[in-house]
């Protein structure tokens, strides 16, 4: 049942590409949280996305139980108390890159990008809109943003007690290099 | 009287210092030392990923947040954010493989595409491939 689950996926997101599709299964996504009290940051190096420079869509996908804290509680807070990560263990965002016409993907180079979509976590999902830079190198797409996310958004209950060492919005770091999809 | 509250001030100071004491070291508790933990599993890539493939909720209850000893053969290795070590071992598929992020300070020529090795880390589930994490190189 997996196999077929994968192969479709496959099949529907990367074999229909034509080199129209780029992806990765080692793209970064990182948070971090700074308050008075406490500076927080966890980094995730395994997440897998996928951009089609023919849409513009983009997929993300990562693992929650992938995100790595310095410190030990916290990374267990962070699964057991706040995302609850064995009832939901993934976090996804399906978007688009709206001003797909300003990339030359055929000119190395930077450019500005705002992509809409949505992010789903923690079993809720809301409409996002950020800035980004996608940058055309040789042989492959970088990708780059940083944005701001409010975990109550996503039903994330934060407790009284440690309320004050966690910020109020969390500024989120994304960092992708796509390798371009052999076609088969 | 006066000896009563003496004793019970020395016990309510015991307790709270006691208790600022555990609050410090779970705060400051480090990630198991993985060099040192015993694997909970020692499995080949294909397998592991073969369990996930079959029956992923079976294979999530079985292995995740376990510390695995994995052996396989390494088919990419890339370096990412901030110099984070991902080392690729091959399955029986295709599509789907064993995805190791190691520990920093890992040096990439370590590896090669081709070689054989041993990892030990934890397991941190399925999402396209078999992910784990804090992994270091055994052999």
């Amino acid at each position: 049942m997996k196999r077929i689950v994968i192969l479709f996926t496959i099949s529907f997101l990367f074999l229909a590409a034509n080199g129209q599709k780029f992806m990765t299964k080692n793209g970064y996504i990182g948070f971090s949280s700074h308050t008075a009290i406490d500076d927080i940051k966890a980094d995730n190096n395994q997440v897998a996305a996928v951009l089609d420079i023919s849409t513009g869509d983009m997929v993300f996908q990562v693992l929650i139980k992938s995100f790595h804290f310095e410190k030990a509680l916290m990374e267990e807070h962070f699964n057991e108390n706040y995302m609850e990560s064995d009832k939901f263990p993934k976090s996804t965002f399906r978007g688009k890159i709206i001003n797909l016409s300003s990339v030359d993907f055929n000119k190395p180079g930077k450019y500005d990008v705002t992509v809409d979509g949505d992010l789903n976590m923690h079993d809720v999902t809301n409409k996002i809109s950020v800035k980004g830079t996608i940058e055309v190198v040789q042989g492959g797409v970088n990708a780059s943003s940083k944005f701001n996310i409010v975990p109550e958004d996503y039903k994330i209950n934060i407790p009284g007690v440690v309320r004050d060492n966690i910020a109020k919005t969390l500024e989120v770091t994304v960092t992708i290099k796509y390798a371009p999809v052999e076609s088969k | 009287m006066k000896t009563y509250l003496k004793i019970l001030l020395g016990v309510v100071l015991f307790f709270a210092l006691a208790g600022i004491g555990t609050a410090l070291y779970l705060f400051n508790m480090q990630h198991k030392d993985i060099g040192k933990a015993k694997p909970d599993f020692v499995i080949t890539a294909v397998d592991l990923q073969k369990a996930f493939e079959d029956n992923e909720v079976a294979a999530t209850a079985k292995y995740v947040k376990k510390i695995l000893e994995i052996e396989g053969e390494v088919e990419s290795v890339k370096t990412g954010e901030a110099n984070v070590l991902n080392v690729t071992i091959k399955s029986g598929s295709d599509l789907s493989s064993v995805i190791c992020t190691f520990v920093s300070a890992t040096d990439p020529a370590k590896f090669t595409a081709g070689s054989r090795v041993i990892v030990r880390g934890e397991c941190s589930g399925f999402l396209m491939d078999v992910l784990m994490n804090n992994c270091i190189l055994v052999k």
